[in-house]
Order: structure tokens, then sequence, then C-alpha cells
């Protein structure tokens, strides 16, 4: 056992990222991570709280659950803390309609929104819709806006797909930040804001609690700067220059989300 | 600064300075004449990411302009040459038209990437390919970062918000070859054997243009015609070298009094 596991003692609370931790996407679907159908299964019956907090912006929370389910997973819908719920309260309390940038299979979440002579541009990782032409017509709509408003749903890098390392919608909110010369609001992680929301439903504090994740910086760096533990997995996007970050550096590095339950599990034990 | 010393090379700027689109600059024709029956090196340098050489040339013939292909440096040019110096293999998101000036280059199992203006590229796929690329470490050389450019049908994105997106994605940054950086100055002279203070460079932008050329050791002369705004000239610091009307007018100091 890795001498940093006595680190993880007084955790109560666990935030699980979804993607590149309990599984890797393709198209049409999603393989499993070996061992973490039966990780998330012996968490859940520990006596540590387990939230899932997702910067997943291309598929609806519903879609996403439905996924996971067909997987295996134990997850329900209410379990999981995702950015387009929180950005959709934002617009409603700011009187914001958007215009979206999003992938076809997460309008379902803007459904109660109005998004009709747009005054504000919401990107989301819209995958083969970031064409030229999307992203033009998004441009156009913040340069007619006297105050442009970006909302961006996480701003990643890129994540991985089965088949290779996919841009993700961070690249995107730069490019049309540089283009505007505005800076994106960022809902999801992050950003502390939607940390603890998900801590607040889990009902922990941010020193008890521990996220796992495959993103140093989205993940580990965002947790750590609520003051949460964080582990990086190596797996999903993770790559092994992650582990010598110049600026963020995880409480502990694990092979994937079985070894950390496993480290987890015997920290509550003792 | 260094010295300044007696003045062997004018670089001259295209669309804007010798002509506006299809019409010459009143007077330019004749003033080229001019300069050249002096003893300077003539090189004609733009920022292009979609016209070739060619393409360049056969509309200067058209406006009765007296140039060689040999004597035209552009941006995309100057990407071939970084490409030729690196001995790397290209990925090249260009235009389709500026695809004659990058002849010769080996594209096979691409190991570097080369972006400019190139709608019809820049979609998910592509770019996914490109960054991948960049991740295994190859270098990422953009024509321009210009943010946006003007469209019939209104603005239009450019490739500088592309070039970051995959600067972003990859946390490096592209080498821009184009105006206004130094390299792209030092290059046009390659071949001429004059240093850059013995040079100087006319054109109607004055930040791509003469603050670019100035950086680079040069003089820097700012035309009033093409895009040029009133009060363009209070935008660099130094301010431009001369401030005149327009391309003749720059010959005709040159050859009183910097010859």
């Amino acid at each position: 056992m890795a001498v940093w596991g006595e680190r993880l003692a007084g955790v109560r609370g666990v935030l699980l990222d979804i993607s590149g931790v309990l599984f890797d996407s393709c198209e049409g679907g999603g393989v499993p991570i070996p061992g973490s159908v039966e990780a998330v299964a012996r968490l859940k019956q520990s006596q540590l709280k387990v939230r899932f907090c997702t910067n997943e912006s291309q598929k609806s929370r519903g879609k996403l659950v439905g996924l996971l389910q067909r997987l295996g997973f134990d997850i329900s819908e209410g379990e999981v803390t995702s950015p387009a719920p929180a950005a959709c309260q934002i617009l409603k309390e700011r009187g914001l309609r958007p215009h979206l940038l999003v992938h076809d299979d997460i309008l379902s979440e803007f459904d109660k929104i109005d998004t009709s002579n747009p005054n504000c541009v919401l990107i989301a990782d819209a995958g083969d819709a970031f064409s030229y032409k999307n992203m033009n017509k998004a441009f156009q709509v913040l340069m007619e806006l006297e105050n442009p408003v970006l909302i961006s749903l996480g701003k990643g890098r890129y994540y991985k797909e089965t088949l290779g390392l996919m841009l993700d919608v961070g690249a995107y909110m730069k490019a049309l930040e540089y283009a505007c010369g505005v800076e994106a609001e960022v809902v999801g992680k992050p950003s502390p804001e939607f940390f603890k929301n998900a801590l607040q439903v889990l009902g922990v504090e941010a020193h008890q609690a521990i996220m796992i994740g495959d993103d140093i910086v989205g993940d580990v760096g965002g947790a750590q700067r609520c003051g949460m533990r964080a582990l990086q997995v190596r797996t999903g996007k993770f790559r092994p220059s992650d582990e010598h970050h110049p600026e963020v550096k995880a409480d502990g590095y694990v092979d994937n989300l079985a070894e950390a339950v496993d480290l987890l599990l015997q920290q509550v034990d003792k | 600064m260094a010295a300044r010393r007696a003045l062997k090379a004018v670089l001259v700027d295209l669309n804007g300075t010798l002509h506006i689109e299809d019409a010459a600059v009143p007077g330019a024709q004749e003033a080229l004449k001019r300069l050249r029956g002096s003893s300077v090196i003539v090189r004609f340098v733009t920022n292009t990411t979609k016209e070739s050489k060619q393409d360049l040339l056969e509309r200067l013939k058209k406006l009765e302009f007296d140039i060689s292909e040999d004597e035209i440096f552009t941006s995309l040019t100057a990407a071939r040459s970084l490409v030729e110096q690196k001995q790397v293999r290209p990925m090249l998101l260009v235009d389709d038209r500026a695809l004659p000036d990058f002849k010769g280059i080996q594209t096979n199992d691409p190991n570097a990437v080369v972006i400019g203006l190139a709608p019809e590229h820049f979609h998910y796929q592509i770019l996914n390919q490109a960054f991948r690329l960049l991740l295994d470490g190859a270098p990422l050389i953009a024509i321009h970062k210009a943010r946006y450019y003007k469209r019939k049908d209104g603005l239009a994105l450019g490739p500088g918000p592309f070039v970051t997106a995959l600067e972003y994605a990859t946390d490096t940054k592209a080498i821009v070859v184009g105006k206004p950086e130094k390299t792209f100055f030092l290059e046009a002279l390659r071949g001429t054997g004059c240093e850059p203070e013995e040079a100087v460079m006319i054109g109607d932008d004055c930040r791509d243009d003469v603050g670019g050329a100035q950086n680079a050791g040069m003089l820097g002369v700012l035309v009033k015609t093409g895009k040029y705004r009133a009060a363009d000239e209070e935008k660099i610091n130094p301010p431009p070298y001369l401030t005149c009307e327009s391309f003749p007018h720059a010959v005709d100091h040159i050859l009183q009094h910097l010859l």
C-alpha cells in the first residue's frame, strides 16, 4: 500500500468523476473501465457517502445514467451533479436566453429554457456539431451583443474515447473567447460553486471529502482549491506527464478506481 | 538600436499599398519603375493564407506591375521555409488554393501541423487529428492569428481562434510565421545579403507592416491607402519613421533622402 494512504484518514464523502473513471465513452455507447462496476458497488455498501460529479455535457443526465446502468453501474439520476441543470438555473435567474452550441443529446435539458432572440451563447461539448458554420454562428451572435455573455459547461481540454483523445469544450470556448475578446463563465468543474453544490447535497464538509478523477487540472486541482483532497486515476485521459504537472499535485495517484476504493475502505476500516 | 547604414533593400506590402483589390494605387507602377532604377533590392511581402504566389503574380501582372515570382515573400513562403528548416512532414490545414506553395513538401505520416485560414478543414474530426499530432510533440505552425475577417455575409472566424483552441488543448504555443513577426521580416531579407538596418518597409498596416518591420530593425513607412484609418500612426511606439500619402510618395522620399 502506498505510504500516502494515511492521507485518506477522516474521509467521509467521495465525489466520483464519471468519464475516464467509471467508463470510456465511444461512438454510440461506452466500455466500463475494468473493476469500476464492482468498485462503485463496494463504495456504496460502505459507510462513505458517494456522489457523482461530472462535466459531461454531450448527453443529458438521463441518457448518461441510462448508459451507465446498462453497463452495470449502480447509479441513479439523483446522485449525479452535472453542469446543464446548474446552467439552467443561472439562465433563469439572470433572464438569459441562450443561443445553444450543444450536442442534440443534451437539448432535452434545455426544454424549459427560452431560446428566442438570444442574449447570450451557451457552449457545451458539441462533438461533431463543432463545425465551422456552427462556431461562426455562435461568434456572430456574441459580436452582435452589446454585453456579450459566453457560458461554457466545463472548460476541459480533452477527454478520452476508445478511438483516442478528443478535443473538449474548453478548446472551443477558448476559440470564442479569443475571437470576441470575452471571458467565458464556466459552469462545472473546476468552478468552486460547482464542487460546493455537490458537497452540500452530499452533506459533508470539504475537508472530509475526496474527489477521484482522471483530469489533473479540472478534477484534482479544482477539488483541492475547494479544500478537498483528490486522487488521480491512471485511466481515461491520464497521461504519465500528469504526475509531474507544474502546478497541480494530487494527494495520490492510483492505477484505477478499484485501487482507490481499496485504499479508501482500508482507512475506513481502521 | 544599431546605427543606420546606407539603404540597400526596400520591402513593399501588396494589397492596400501597391494595389487595392483589383485596382492599382494611382502612379504605383511608375513609382516602382523609378525605385528599380536605383540600386536597391526590392521584395514584396504579404500576409496571405489562401493566395499562392502564382495567384498574386497573375493579379500583379494584370495590373501591369513589373514583378517576378522570386521577389515575392508571403506568410505561406515563410511557413514553407520553416517546414523545410525543421525537416517535418506537415498536416496542411490551409485553403486548397494555397497548396501550390507547398508543392514537393512531404505530407504523408505527418509530424507537424500548418494552419491557415481553412474553414473547410475547421471541423471536429480534422481538428481532433491535428490535436493528437500536437500532443505527440508535433510543432504547430500558424500562418497568422487573425481573430476574424469580413466576408460578404458578415464577420467570419479567422484562423486565430482555432490556433488558440489547439494551443489551449495541448498547452503549447504556435509558431506564428506571418507579419508582424520579426522572423518574417528577417526571412524576407534572406538571400538579399542585407541587414535589417539597411532596409525599409512600406505598408498600409501600422502594426503588422510598420511596427513589425521596425521591431526587426528596419525603417517603417506607413502609407495612407488601403486599410489606413486616421490616426493609425499613433498606434505604435516608436511611431513610424515616416507617414505619407501613398506608395509613390514613399518612393520619392526614399530616392531623395535615403540613398
